[in-house]
């Protein structure tokens, strides 16, 4: 890393960082974007908006720590403002990888479906028994079955995790 | 008794719930949208699932994710709270069918008291007096001659839910033109079903309710009546007991018959018979709702009873185990319904976070509300934060104890209609006891609070 990005870094976090924070915390938005010379500061908050934008990723949106003025905060995305550069794609494509339950039931996996198989976007993964209707649980990218969180037979909840999808990394 | 029970609602009726089953030693599963997560009764549930996004129509209208949800935690029962599917018959024939027991009226009495035509006609075979009403309206030439067979002004009123939506009050076959396809645009919206019906409009008229306990085997005692007189567009704002509109001989004769009349006509569980009362004293029956109302908590005060208890109690098949006679009401009950809304801005629901909240306290005191200081209220529900339920032994004491009550309520963080109330407080016709229901809307909440900020 050059001292200009060193630099760079430095001045986002300790200046801009913080008043981002506070306008989000005030702010009825949901999320906050900003762009400077290739570098790019992304804060997004749990709220409601975030939720109708995407219910089925309300969960993960969740789990971040809130955009407060916490230091938790700050170094949650101090680590966002690290990432901006190359992983930044890679994160966003391990969330898109999340395989989530569509209902209340019984999870039921696919016959042959483990951890390692490779799968394309839209197959079949298993599905959730809701009062003997089937809820189709599919891959949402193509790659391979990084890992399987629920065992076969288990009774799940909306939204609970079932799998991980990760592209092919080299 | 039940051993586990599913809670199938949110807000404060979920917690209201969840105290009933702990009181009576049942573990109680929440369910909850993924807008609840945060919730207090999830906090406080022996277990919660999560049965879907925030929209009601995929969560706590959802059947089969409730049913489901019942299913995998071993649940006995489902409580449905009010609103939601609460009175939905189809649903508690669903619970029944997968081997559960609905905490209400069992399907088929859901079915007999489903349209408010026909409850009206039955209950006026068991000699209630009927408002003036049409049966389920065709179309717009047939609601026409229906309003000039009762006479305008009428009331147009959809023939599911409540809550005043999809109601309009008309004086003429242009406004009754006109209000009708508003009025089934907001039905159809509302409760998914645009069937309408007319009702003879009474003006200066005062809204009381009784509520009623009936067990399986026919033994029903009624709880007194509620005055639910103040109200803005059909909807009740403040609710009190006994009502100031009665005196005892005219109470007796109302409640009596009110019990007579549904234990006859089969009723089961706890229901509550909505009465018109005109300035002359009489009474008119207008419709049954068959579940917990939002304003159950002003009869606990007066009775000492446990209707959610109660009502568990029944759906598991125990007898009512007591008579009319030990049913002992005491006193002045009076309940404030605490709303996120702002009263400047045309009552608009709000939606944020509550920086700070304080409940009040002291003798008669009661506060039935799943706010705490940092919850987040979502802008998906209704905007009802809690009740402030206040009992002394007489009318005077209870608003006296109000007013400090009221006082002493901290909600910061988003616009309440906390300042209402204390204007209603200060109002010499409630004061008097003369509240009707078109008061506020005819004066206008407005002038209300202006009238209050000047005094």
């Amino acid at each position: 890393m050059t001292a200009d990005a060193r630099r760079t870094i430095a001045r986002l976090t300790t200046d801009t960082l913080p008043r981002l924070i506070e306008r989000l915390a005030k702010s009825e938005l949901g999320e906050l974007e900003v762009r400077e010379d290739g570098w790019r500061i992304r804060l997004r908050k749990p709220s409601a908006g975030v939720e109708r934008a995407g219910a089925a990723d309300s969960r993960a949106a969740r789990d971040r720590p809130r955009a407060g003025a916490s230091s938790t905060g700050a170094a949650h995305n101090d680590r966002q403002v690290m990432a901006s550069r190359g992983p930044h794609a890679q994160q966003a494509e391990n969330q898109r990888g999340r395989v989530t339950s569509p209902g209340v039931g019984y999870f039921v996996a696919r016959e042959g479906v483990v951890v390692g198989f490779k799968v394309s976007s839209g197959d079949p993964l298993g599905h959730v028994d809701v009062l003997g209707v089937r809820q189709e649980v599919v891959a949402p990218i193509n790659g391979v079955v990084a890992s399987i969180d629920v065992e076969a037979g288990q009774a799940i909840e909306y939204g609970q995790p079932i799998a991980r999808v990760e592209t092919n990394v080299q | 008794m039940f051993s586990k029970v599913l809670i199938a609602n949110r807000g404060e009726i979920a917690l209201r719930i969840l105290r009933a089953c702990r009181r009576l030693g049942i573990a109680s599963v929440v369910a909850y949208s993924e807008a609840d997560r945060d919730s207090r009764a999830v906090q406080l549930a022996d277990e919660a699932i999560c049965i879907g996004p925030p929209e009601s129509r995929r969560s706590y209208l959802n059947a089969p994710a409730l049913l489901s949800a019942a299913l995998v935690s071993g649940c006995e029962a489902i409580h449905p709270g009010y609103g939601f599917l609460s009175e939905d018959d189809t649903f508690a024939e669903m619970t029944r069918s997968h081997g559960l027991s609905f905490i209400g009226p069992p399907p088929e009495v859901l079915e007999r008291f489903a349209s408010k035509a026909g409850t009206r006609t039955l209950l006026a075979k068991h000699g209630l007096p009927t408002i003036p009403g049409s049966g389920m309206l065709r179309d717009d030439s047939h609601a026409l001659s229906e309003a000039e067979r009762i006479s305008y002004p009428v009331l147009i009123k959809p023939s599911a839910g409540g809550g005043g939506k999809g109601m309009r009050m008309v004086r003429s076959p242009r406004e009754l033109q006109q209000a009708m396809t508003m009025c089934r645009s907001e039905a159809l919206a509302a409760f998914g079903d645009d069937s309408l019906y007319l009702e003879k409009w009474l003006e200066e008229n005062r809204h009381v309710e009784v509520q009623v306990i009936v067990d399986r085997f026919g033994n029903g005692v009624h709880v007194g009546e509620r005055d639910c007189s103040v109200q803005r567009r059909h909807q009740k704002i403040l609710e009190e007991a006994p009502s100031p509109a009665l005196d005892d001989e005219r109470r007796e004769v109302l409640t009596d018959n009110a019990i007579r009349a549904v234990v006859a006509a089969g009723y089961e569980n706890l229901g509550t018979l909505e009465f018109l009362l005109d300035r002359e004293g009489n009474y008119y029956f207008i419709e049954i709702n068959c579940r917990i109302q939002v304003e159950h908590p002003v009869t606990e005060m007066l009775s000492g009873l446990d209707l959610v208890a109660e009502q568990i109690r029944i759906a598991a098949g125990e007898p009512l185990g007591y008579g009319q006679t030990d049913v002992v009401m005491r006193g002045h009950a009076i309940e404030f319904r605490i709303n996120a809304e702002d009263t400047a801005q045309n009552f608009q629901p709000q939606a944020g976070v509550v920086e700070n909240y304080l409940p009040p306290g002291g003798p008669g005191v009661r506060m039935d509300s799943h706010m705490y200081s940092g919850y987040e209220v979502p802008p998906y529900y209704d905007s009802l934060l809690g009740k402030l339920v206040v009992w002394g032994p007489d009318r005077a004491t209870a608003i006296a104890r109000s007013l400090v009550a009221l006082d002493e309520l901290v909600v910061d963080g988003l616009v309440t209609n906390i300042s209402l109330h204390r204007a209603l407080l200060a109002h010499p016709t409630f004061l008097d006891g003369e509240f009707t229901t078109n008061l506020l809307d005819r004066v206008g909440s407005g002038a209300f609070l202006a009238a209050s900020r000047a005094a």
